[in-house]
């Protein structure tokens, strides 16, 4: 499959099987195959990846707000390799569940210090 | 019946957007100083706001892709996170103004002191942000506003001067206040009818509401009836505004003097329905910048969002809406006057509306997220004139602020 990176994978919403939404591609990194030709190994997501990209004192920002939430720094961003990607059009789609993933540490510290603590935080309201 | 609920969706965006606590207060300035000569630029701006809620209400029902999912994608994620995080300020100190109208509705009501009421506002929207249904929601608050049609009713039941008043909207004036004062009276106004939160909103709730290709006339219907009508509710403040404070010389400064009209024309009755009003559109503006500041964090950042899921598995999603909830109400107990905050806010929201208006002119003519549904040629043309609208307004915002002391 051809596919320009920058125009149609970079920044896109990555979204699991059931359509859950998983994260945006905040970054893609490259491999290099046994005959020394590269392949697109895996899309990052999380601020750890994002602030890179960002980059100056607003991408740090970004990085250093993030690492506030996680215990073991630098905030690794959550690689997801290309084989698990289905389909690519205004989102990019995976073959897992999105609880198959890690979660973001983010997202699970204030779920478990902040939102599991208000009444009805299971409950959607639709 | 049916189909005027299909459109609430685009009422509740419109009146979040345009009728709501400031504009309350500079519709009625703008008819007070300046009677119906920036009656073009709300027709001009609602025109923009449909052109362009329609291409997003599109892209939204097709792809499932709300406005800040193409602000990220079309402009990267470093000029989008620029775009971000003025939006946000911009979005959450409007909040803050609509939390204060809510207060000041109810003291309108009730008689006690506005201050008392900021946390009781501030708990009662996201309360309504918790835990009620989207729909429900979108319906009550959407519907609810349309109280506010006892402005129009006024204008018939005074004696107004209607060929005078058709003759003001037609021919232009600065009315000896400098006409510096009238354009920027006219970029304000023009930037919150075309405020970005009103297609985050509309755009995201479309989502929510689960759109998909078969609902794009419902869509289009929600656009055509909500926005236009939410213009009408605001000319409706002008002209009031124009026939009963301008010939008596009084300037508007308070909730109070908006309500004077209808007040004069209807009396107790009058007040009580303005009030009922002026709180219906407050809070629903409230709903609306509140999630539309969580909608486009989320967005950016690819976050789960949305009321269909538990806030538990979109905490992120909720914590910003309870943390802009919790900003709002801590910026009015520093007792700021909200109004002249918005009004501030009205210029750098100006300065920043190419961000978001460009990327969704160019996505709604992407085939490969639209397939045959983008963009005809005539909408297009629409859509490029109106951009260099929005971006003459956002180049003279600044100039003219400083130019005129904010309108002075």
């Amino acid at each position: 499959m051809r596919i320009q990176v920058s125009q149609e994978l970079l920044d896109r919403q990555l979204v699991d099987r059931d359509g859950r939404l998983v994260g945006k591609v905040d970054d893609v990194e490259f491999g290099l195959g046994a005959d020394g030709v590269p392949y697109l190994r895996s899309l990052l997501t999380g601020p750890g990846a994002l602030g890179q990209r960002v980059g100056g004192r607003l991408g740090r920002m970004l990085v250093l707000t993030a690492e506030r939430f996680v215990t073991d720094r630098p905030v690794a961003p959550l690689r997801i390799p290309y084989a698990l990607v289905t389909r690519v059009d205004s989102a990019v789609w995976l073959r897992v569940r999105a609880d198959e993933l890690p979660t973001s540490p983010v997202e699970e510290w204030l779920r478990r210090h902040l939102i599991d603590r208000i009444p009805g935080a299971g409950r959607a309201s639709g | 019946m049916r189909k005027l609920l299909a459109a609430t969706l685009g009422i509740l965006s419109a009146v979040g957007g345009f009728v709501d606590i400031g504009d309350l207060v500079a519709a009625g300035q703008a008819g007070a100083r300046f009677g119906m000569a920036h009656a073009w630029v709300l027709l001009l701006g609602v025109v923009a706001i449909c052109a362009y809620a329609e291409m997003a209400g599109r892209i939204a029902a097709v792809t499932g892709r709300a406005v800040f999912d193409l602000v990220r994608e079309r402009l990267g994620a470093r000029m989008a996170l620029i775009n971000l995080v003025a939006s946000y300020l911009v979005t959450v100190i409007t909040l803050a103004a609509e939390l204060g109208g809510v207060a000041l509705a109810l003291r309108l009501a009730s008689g006690v002191p506005y201050l008392l009421w900021v946390p009781v506002a501030g708990i009662a929207v996201w309360v309504v942000l918790w835990r009620m249904r989207f729909p429900v929601m979108e319906r009550v608050f959407g519907l609810a506003g349309l109280a506010l049609v006892v402005f129009a009713v006024a204008l018939f039941w005074l004696p107004t001067d209607w060929a005078a008043l058709g003759r003001s909207a037609v021919t232009p004036d600065d009315s000896g206040q400098g006409w510096g004062a009238y354009w920027f009276v006219a970029v304000a106004l023009f930037a919150s009818t075309v405020s970005p939160y009103e297609v985050f909103f509309f755009s995201s709730g479309g989502v929510e509401e689960r759109w998909s290709a078969d609902d794009l006339a419902d869509a289009r219907f929600s656009v055509l009836v909500g926005f236009p009508i939410g213009g009408f509710l605001a000319l409706s403040l002008i002209a009031t505004a124009a026939v009963v404070l301008r010939p008596a010389g009084l300037s508007v400064d308070s909730l109070d003097q908006v309500a004077h009209p209808v007040v004069l024309a209807f009396g107790a009755a009058g007040l009580a329905v303005a009030a009922l009003a002026f709180f219906a559109v407050t809070f629903g503006a409230a709903l609306e910048t509140g999630l539309s500041a969580a909608y486009a964090a989320a967005q950016y950042f690819g976050w789960q969002w949305g009321k269909r899921v538990s806030p538990r598995e979109a905490a992120r999603f909720h914590t910003v809406l309870l943390v802009s909830v919790l900003l709002g109400v801590l910026l009015l107990l520093t007792t700021v006057d909200p109004v002249t905050l918005t009004e501030y806010m009205l210029i750098i929201s100006a300065v920043a509306l190419p961000l978001t208006y460009l990327p969704i002119l160019v996505v709604a003519n992407d085939r490969t997220y639209l397939g045959d549904r983008v963009n005809g040629r005539a909408l297009n043309l629409l859509g490029a004139v109106l951009l260099l609208v929005i971006l003459a307004a956002s180049i003279v915002a600044v100039p003219l602020a400083i130019g005129t002391r904010m309108g002075q």
